[in-house]
């Protein structure tokens, strides 16, 4: 676990600050996800605080801080999505699944994001489950997709 | 045409000649011309964060922020135009729309504040009458300044649960308006690095990692973000509610030999906080967490002994001072003479070490006094005295100045956090800072080049390195003294190269390096080290002791051999001199050292004791015929004693303080001691002249101060004969383990104030120490 880790950032010089976001990017590419010990390693490679790579990690919502589940769910809140009643799919898939946008559930079935826009407007409402998207989507629908996935 | 060139612009009709590089806002500021700001600060590097200093200069499109354009020779500025009020009451409204504004705007906020206080202490801040900030808030003084009436955004409150949770200052980022003081002042400043902004957009706040909380995220607890905040979001616990300050005292610390200035805001007879004055955000001198925080803590501290205490059938009694006094004398009496010791504290002032040792060498007769950190080596003091009147140039604020820092056995991280705070600071600067000590610390992550030699081989580990700088590497004692202290050539290669090419070179000395077996011999080589830099280019040594001042103590005389200003007993002159100046007969058998004197209780060494402060509690004290503690506390030594005085803290007093980079400072007394407390001069004085002895009439400091004055007075800087050569010196095995460490310190034994342990006396301590 920890190895993994340190072979990624040993490949970058140390206290280099300049490449923290890579590194950050190669630990999400390996582990799925930011984790705590992983920040420490950085800081003391890098010999900058755990807060300040936190702080720049937290900016970019490319970076996840949450183990993720087997299957991600992503519900686009986008202008044309939100029209067509997004905060409803948002509120039912919640209760469904029982979890809140950037967290995985309890056993690991499900993560869920929210979204700005998958650039298919004209199929509003849309939610993408793994790679697969579903378009003009409604309460009902979002039960019978989520029993797809296990 | 030099760069330092003046330029001059106009600002609202008014020319201002500053120096090439200000900004516009340095220049308003140096007119006197006010712009209104929120995220600036003196010292930290513009943000242009709040908007608020927005200005209007002709010939450029928009409105820039005054505290990061750059003055430009014949620019014309207008602050004060009715579009820039107006532009600037909208961003305040904007700010607010996040902080709770409600009675910010609210009509009625002066009858409020006069009759509704006991809407206060709400567990959530919802509002001015709410928050500890109140009538300290520069959201308040900005709307008065702006006239802001109303704000037209509805309040968008936050949520944020309020962390309670740190030790000495609460959070609540409901009020934060992300000027980013706090996270500046952590990372330029302190270079902490403890705060971030975390998150984007709408959700940023300042915070740590994961949002652990500030103990886990490595927090020092300086408290430089409480001094900066300018609403109530970083809030004191200490001081909350107490009101606002009525008065501002600048004092010393004497927490630790920095000696840092310190302001001490009263209310009454109160501390309300430690911090910048009454109005002021930035604190010059920035202080660490004993100072700001832990000072407060003991002066207030609800067990401190305030009447004279005599133990009668074995349970303590409180009597008068008149009294007390009698009582002591009358024991006393009987004491005089060699069977007479006097431990004290290096966290005193001259003046109370100085009348201390006086009564003991005047009215006791005994040369019996040390102080109970000295060194376990009596002529250490002595041979460190050349050392630092020699190479006091160096001030402790300078420390960044040199080209390089080299570390020598010390964790500045506990004993001296602004020493490491400057080190950090080097650090960040692109300073050279070698660290050599036998375990990482804190500071290791500062360092470039790091060694850990086996502790207790301190000598040899400096003996090696002097041969590494004299490239005889391969001699046969340097192996040995290489392998003794666990280390290679390779080892100390980077070290002998940052070192030769340093032309600015300063050494911090940790107690550890003197603290053990061969304290005269690590001098001896840190003379030649000093010499051998010296040839090159600038060379300081900087030694910090581990409690108070060492050295100030030993010149204030409290030294079993030393008499004031490194006078010796045994030199016959000095005493002529002394008993001239006291009118007094000093006898000049050498002293006891306090581990002498605590060695020989109970045989026909010492039978009374005098202690001021605390030491460990020793069964072999039970056996003293008297022992008079001086403390604030009633501590596990007062179990053997049998008066108990209670005295006044330092900023209850007065005097003079020595800190470690030669400076004489001021202490300045912020508030009175409690109930009947007395201070030591002014202890000491009555109760000689209840044992017949003048001299000692001088309750008031300023008395005693003239009378040491001239005799303590460091030799200004002279060169010392044993600095200007090398000396021969050679490895040494150490005989066992036995000397090393002599007195062992675990770190949070730093926090000790008159040996008192700060940690055990302050909850907020143990909470920080357990995390």
């Amino acid at each position: 676990m920890a190895g993994s880790i340190v072979s990624i950032i040993g490949k970058y010089t140390p206290r280099d600050k300049s490449n923290l976001i890579a590194i950050l990017q190669n630990v999400q590419k390996k582990k799925g996800y930011i984790t705590p010990e992983a920040v420490d390693s950085i800081a003391n490679h890098l010999s900058i605080s755990r807060s300040q790579i936190f702080g720049v990690a937290s900016f970019y919502s490319q970076f996840k801080f949450y183990p993720p589940g087997r299957n991600s769910i992503k519900i686009c809140l986008g202008t044309a999505c939100h029209v067509q009643g997004g905060d409803f799919l948002l509120n039912a898939l919640k209760s469904e699944i029982g979890i809140s946008p950037n967290e995985t559930t309890a056993d690991g079935r499900f993560d869920l994001e929210r979204v700005a826009c998958l650039g298919c407007c004209a199929l509003a409402p849309v939610v993408m489950v793994n790679d697969a998207i579903f378009s003009n989507m409604s309460v009902v629908k979002l039960k019978e997709i989520l029993n797809q996935y296990e | 045409m030099s760069k330092q060139k003046n330029i001059t612009a106009i600002i609202d009709g008014k020319p201002v000649q500053v120096r090439k590089g200000s900004t516009v806002l340095d220049a308003a500021q140096k007119a006197g011309i006010y712009i209104p700001t929120l995220c600036y600060l003196e010292n930290l590097k513009s943000y242009g964060g709040c908007r608020l200093c927005v200005v209007d200069i002709k010939g450029i499109k928009g409105f820039p922020t005054a505290c990061t354009t750059p003055l430009e020779a014949g620019m014309e500025i207008q602050t004060k135009t009715p579009a820039l009020q107006r532009l600037r009451g909208e961003i305040l409204e904007l700010t607010l729309s996040e902080h709770p504004y409600t009675c910010l705007v609210c009509g009625d906020k002066k009858d409020c504040a006069d009759f509704m206080h006991t809407t206060r202490k709400a567990s959530t801040i919802t509002g001015c009458n709410f928050c500890t900030s109140n009538g300290d808030c520069e959201l308040q003084d900005l709307i008065e300044t702006l006239e802001l009436k109303d704000v037209r955004f509805p309040i968008s409150y936050r949520g944020i649960p309020p962390e309670r949770n740190n030790p000495f200052y609460d959070l609540d980022y409901n009020l934060c308006i992300l000027c980013g003081r706090c996270v500046r002042i952590c990372n330029e400043e302190r270079n902490s690095n403890v705060l971030a902004f975390i998150q984007r957009g709408n959700n940023t706040i300042v915070g740590t990692a994961f949002n652990e909380s500030q103990i886990d995220a490595d927090c020092e607890f300086c408290g430089a973000c409480v001094d900066v905040c300018p609403t109530g979001s970083i809030s004191e616990k200490m001081g909350k509610w107490a009101g606002l300050p009525d008065r501002s005292t600048e004092t010393t610390c004497t927490l630790c030999s920095v000696g840092c200035t310190m302001n001490i805001n009263t209310r009454g007879n109160r501390i309300v906080n430690v911090g910048p004055k009454p109005g002021e955000r930035t604190n010059p001198h920035q202080l660490c967490i004993r100072g700001k925080f832990l000072s407060p803590d003991i002066i207030h501290h609800p067990s401190r002994v305030t009447a004279p205490l005599i133990r009668r059938n074995g349970k303590w009694v409180e009597v008068n001072w008149d009294e007390a006094i009698q009582y002591t004398a009358g024991k006393l009496e009987a004491y005089r003479g060699n069977r007479f010791g006097m431990i004290c504290s290096a966290q005193d002032t001259l003046e109370e070490n100085y009348s201390l040792q006086k009564f003991s060498r005047k009215v006791m007769h005994s040369n019996n006094v040390d102080l109970y950190s000295s060194y376990p080596d009596k002529d250490l003091v002595m041979k460190i005295h050349p050392f630092l009147s020699s190479s006091f140039h160096g001030r402790t604020m300078d420390i960044n100045k040199a080209d390089t820092i080299l570390i020598l056995g010390a964790d500045a991280s506990v004993s001296h956090p602004l020493v490491e705070n400057k080190i950090r600071k080097a650090f960040a600067m692109g300073r050279n800072i070698l660290y050599a000590n036998p375990f990482p610390t804190r500071t290791s992550k500062f360092a470039n080049h790091e060694i850990n030699y086996t502790a207790g081989e301190e000598y040899n580990f400096l003996y090696t390195l002097l041969a590494g700088i004299a490239a005889q590497f391969k001699e046969a004692g340097v192996v040995k003294a290489a392998k003794l202290c666990g280390l290679t050539e390779d080892d100390l290669k980077p070290f002998v190269e940052v070192l030769a090419k340093s032309r600015n070179l300063r050494i911090v000395v940790g107690d550890d390096m003197l603290r053990n077996g061969t304290g005269l011999d690590v001098l001896r080589a840190l003379g030649n080290l000093s010499y051998l830099m010296g040839q090159k280019g600038k060379c300081n040594i900087m030694f910090t002791g581990y409690e108070g001042n060492l050295y100030a103590g030993a010149l204030a005389g409290a030294h079993p051999d030393i008499l004031p200003g490194f006078d010796t007993v045994s030199d016959a002159k000095a005493i002529r001199k002394w008993n001239h100046k006291w009118d007094a007969k000093l006898s000049n058998t050498s002293g006891f050292s306090c581990d002498e004197m605590l060695a020989t209780i109970g045989k026909d060494g010492i039978s009374a004791l005098m202690i001021a402060g605390d030491i460990p509690m020793d069964p072999k004290l039970k056996k003293l015929k008297f022992l008079v503690q001086l403390n604030m506390f009633r501590t596990g030594l007062s179990d053997y004693a049998d008066v108990l005085l209670p005295v006044t803290g330092f900023p209850e007093n007065e005097g003079h303080f020595l800190t470690l980079d030669g400076t004489i400072k001021k202490l300045r007394r912020a508030l009175p001691g409690p109930g009947k407390s007395k201070t030591i001069p002014a202890i000491i004085s009555i109760l000689a002249g209840a044992m017949n002895e003048s001299g000692f009439s001088s309750s008031r400091t300023g008395v005693i101060w003239k009378e040491i004055e001239s005799s303590i007075m460091l030799p200004a800087h002279k060169a010392i004969n044993e600095m200007q050569k090398i000396q021969s010196i050679k490895p040494k095995s150490r005989k066992g383990t036995r000397d090393y460490p002599i007195r062992s310190n675990i770190p949070y034994d730093h926090f000790r104030y008159r040996g008192n342990s700060l940690t055990a006396l302050v909850t907020d301590m143990q909470t920080l120490w357990k995390g």
